[in-house]
């Protein structure tokens, strides 16, 4: 069996493959945050905390619905929803004003948001760690090569991650208001100067970038402790793939993703004692050569 | 017109008495100012013990105080950051001259109040902070400590551990100062205790990892018999989930500090994994004694919950403060911490001392494992194994070497 591999180890292809599903939950929080940079030009800040609020109503939805298979579905398709539905009063109440205005005005906002929605999740939810169990289908693990156990939720991750590449890709590809909102991205006077309304397209982009905060923050619940400070974390890193990828490229989101799950899944096996520095290495080492990230940056 | 002169005459007669009532309120009270962490992650543990505080100081309240005297109690959130922290305790001594400063689960927050309450020679109780300084190195008469640090969990385990036949130890945690203290504390004990323990690697992964995947499969591939995880916070669940997502709690033990604490099993539900060694200082279950069912139904009927880690420490030191000016006989600072000094109170765990060298509360330590229990929809420790204070606590001897005069 090790023969077929030729010069990889099991151990690295069984790396590759869990950071590969570390990689999903990275590319479509970070996805969310690019398109909202790339066409709305906000830094949302705020992005983890709504990544943060997913998780939390997934974990409502599936306690609702008893906590079984049927729980993580509902909770899979109804807490983007509710994330959703949230970023949309933001939108409509706060940020629509705003979009003339300076991008420092917009991080300020975004970044009171973030606390408001900590306090907020602290409120409605308490400071107890929440947990939402793996669907019953997904628990357990297999062992790979070699006999090296990979989670089954992983593998589920793994088919999500492409599922959700595509759906981007034609949304932004094969639809009207995708095709606008590239064109929005690159010269907003002029799309609004044809007789488009770049305003309900904005208001659009932005909901399908918060729900995709939403969705990652769903997916990761059943993985980690749903908590307060979840947020912190993942913003840091959805920031840094955005840069590394390019600013507004939601296909430089997707490199980002990659390298910084590899990077940092492999780097795991090279040096366990310091495997957390790989990927900000390879964030360095990408910007040194492209500065304004691997692809072009919309801004 | 008639009126209101009779108003006026009222509401003069209305002043002066709420004036006196609040000067004789001032004088007749004792005040305890509380700064801990009141918003983001730590409240999960704050909570229990404000909580078990408060249970604790309405009775005697009730009861009619001490020495004639109500307790008044004023909390600070210091939102986890040391500078703001410190500010608080300032204003709280300085401004509400409070008689007593208790808190905080944030460790430089607490080393920064301390050097401030002993210039101020106020008593500060520590209630959750875990860095072994503050009874060691930057210990001194003003300061006491209502629970366990680093130092003496460590010192816990490795007294379990050693007893146990495993040789090869993997070490691996958050790699922040918890972490390594922990981590630290476990494994030089334990080789002191067991010189053929021999350690074949160490993962360190940042504090707030979500996915654990990528370490679990590297350490099984180096066959490790035991595994000494340092994870704190939300980290001891997020582990513990990728232990049972992997299978890494079938195939090799490991143990976290606090693993068997309600915080980290309740919430996991009956998904826990098994088999997980962990040391704790509390369990609502466990020990059975009707002390601590009586201390557990009181908790559960003011809160509605079970009580946790954080609410013995709480409630502890209000009993502590109480019978220490009662045994003093006067509201005086001084004369309170001479009265501490080797002080024995019963609790829920059976009787604790306060040791008069350092100001260390000598709590029992439970060295257990994770199991199902039919009575519990969540996972439980078992095979409990009890390390009294004496046992693991360092000695005044240690202590006192590490002072700084």
């Amino acid at each position: 069996m090790e023969n077929i591999f030729g010069f990889i180890s099991p151990s690295i292809l069984s790396q590759i493959l869990v950071g590969l599903s570390r990689t999903v939950i990275l590319f479509i929080v970070s996805s969310g945050l690019t398109l909202i940079l790339g066409v709305l030009r906000i830094p949302n800040v705020a992005h983890g905390s709504l990544y943060m609020i997913g998780a939390f109503m997934a974990y409502t939805v599936s306690h609702l619905f008893g906590g079984g298979n049927t729980g993580f579905w509902m909770a899979l398709i109804l807490a983007p929803l509710g994330v959703a539905a949230l970023s949309f009063l933001a939108e409509r109440s706060l940020f629509q004003f705003l979009y003339e205005r300076e991008h420092l005005m917009l991080l300020l906002l975004t970044f009171a948001l973030s606390l408001v929605f900590g306090d907020l999740v602290k409120l409605i939810w308490g400071a107890e760690y929440r947990s939402v169990p793996v669907p019953s289908i997904f628990q357990g693990y297999i062992n790979l090569f070699g006999g090296l156990p990979f989670p089954i939720y992983s593998f589920f991750l793994l088919v999500m991650g492409p599922v959700i590449a595509i759906l981007l890709w034609l949304l932004t590809n094969k639809t009207r208001i995708g095709k606008i909102s590239r064109a929005a991205a690159v010269d907003r006077d002029m799309v609004g100067a044809v007789g488009i309304n770049v305003n309900w397209v904005f208001a659009i982009v932005f909901v399908i970038g918060c729900l995709l905060a939403g969705l990652g923050g769903v997916l990761v619940a059943p993985t980690v402790s749903v908590t307060l400070g979840m947020d912190h974390t993942l913003i840091m890193e959805a920031f840094l793939i955005v840069i590394m990828g390019g600013l507004g490229n939601v296909w430089g989101a997707l490199l980002g993703a990659l390298i910084f799950g590899l990077t940092q899944s492999l780097g795991i096996l090279i040096w366990p004692q310091f495997g957390i520095v790989f990927p900000y290495i390879a964030v360095v080492v990408v910007l040194i050569f492209r500065p304004t990230g691997i692809l072009k940056s919309t801004w | 017109m008639k009126r209101s002169p009779r108003i006026v005459f009222l509401s003069v007669i209305l002043l002066s008495v709420m004036c006196i009532f609040s000067l004789s309120h001032a004088a007749n009270t004792i005040k305890i100012g509380i700064v801990d962490t009141y918003t983001g992650p730590a409240t999960t543990f704050t909570n229990d013990v404000l909580d078990g505080f408060k249970l604790a100081v309405d009775r005697i309240n009730v009861g009619g105080g001490i020495l004639g005297k109500k307790i008044e109690y004023t909390t600070r959130d210091e939102k986890f950051k040391p500078d703001i922290g410190l500010a608080m305790a300032k204003e709280l001594i300085l401004k509400e001259k409070v008689d007593i400063l208790m808190g905080t689960i944030n460790s430089a927050t607490t080393l920064a109040i301390s050097d401030f309450v002993k210039k101020e020679k106020v008593p500060f109780f520590v209630t959750f902070a875990k860095s072994e300084k503050i009874v060691g190195e930057k210990g001194h008469r003003y300061i006491f400590n209502m629970n366990e640090n680093t130092e003496m969990a460590g010192r816990a385990t490795a007294i379990a551990l050693a007893k146990k036949p495993y040789v090869k130890y993997w070490i691996a945690g958050d790699d922040y100062e918890y972490g390594h203290a922990i981590a630290d504390a476990v494994w030089n004990n334990l080789k002191k205790l067991k010189p053929s323990a021999q350690k074949v690697g160490e993962t360190w992964w940042k504090v707030g990892e979500a996915d654990f995947t990528p370490y679990i499969t590297q350490i099984l591939a180096a066959k490790p018999d035991f595994i000494i995880v340092a994870t704190g916070g939300s980290g001891m669940v997020n582990f513990q989930k990728a232990a049972k997502a992997t299978g890494l709690s079938q195939k090799i033990p490991f143990y976290q500090h606090t693993a068997t604490e309600l915080s980290v099993l309740a919430p996991q539900g009956p998904n826990g994994p098994e088999g997980v060694y962990g040391t704790a200082n509390y369990f609502f279950y466990y020990p059975d004694t009707p002390e601590n069912r009586a201390f557990v139904a009181d908790f559960k009927k003011a809160y509605n919950r079970n009580p946790r880690i954080g609410a013995l420490y709480g409630y502890m030191t209000a009993q502590f403060i109480v019978a220490g000016y009662k045994k003093a006989g006067k509201i005086d600072s001084e004369k309170l911490i001479n009265a501490l000094e080797g002080m024995t109170l019963d609790s829920p765990v059976g009787p604790l001392e306060i040791r008069k060298c350092d100001h260390q509360l000598l709590l029992p330590m439970y060295f257990g494992v994770t199991k199902r229990d039919p009575k519990y929809d969540f996972l439980i420790a078992g095979n409990i194994e009890t390390i009294q204070g004496r046992d693991y606590v360092p000695s005044c001897q240690e202590v006192l070497k590490l002072y700084k005069k």
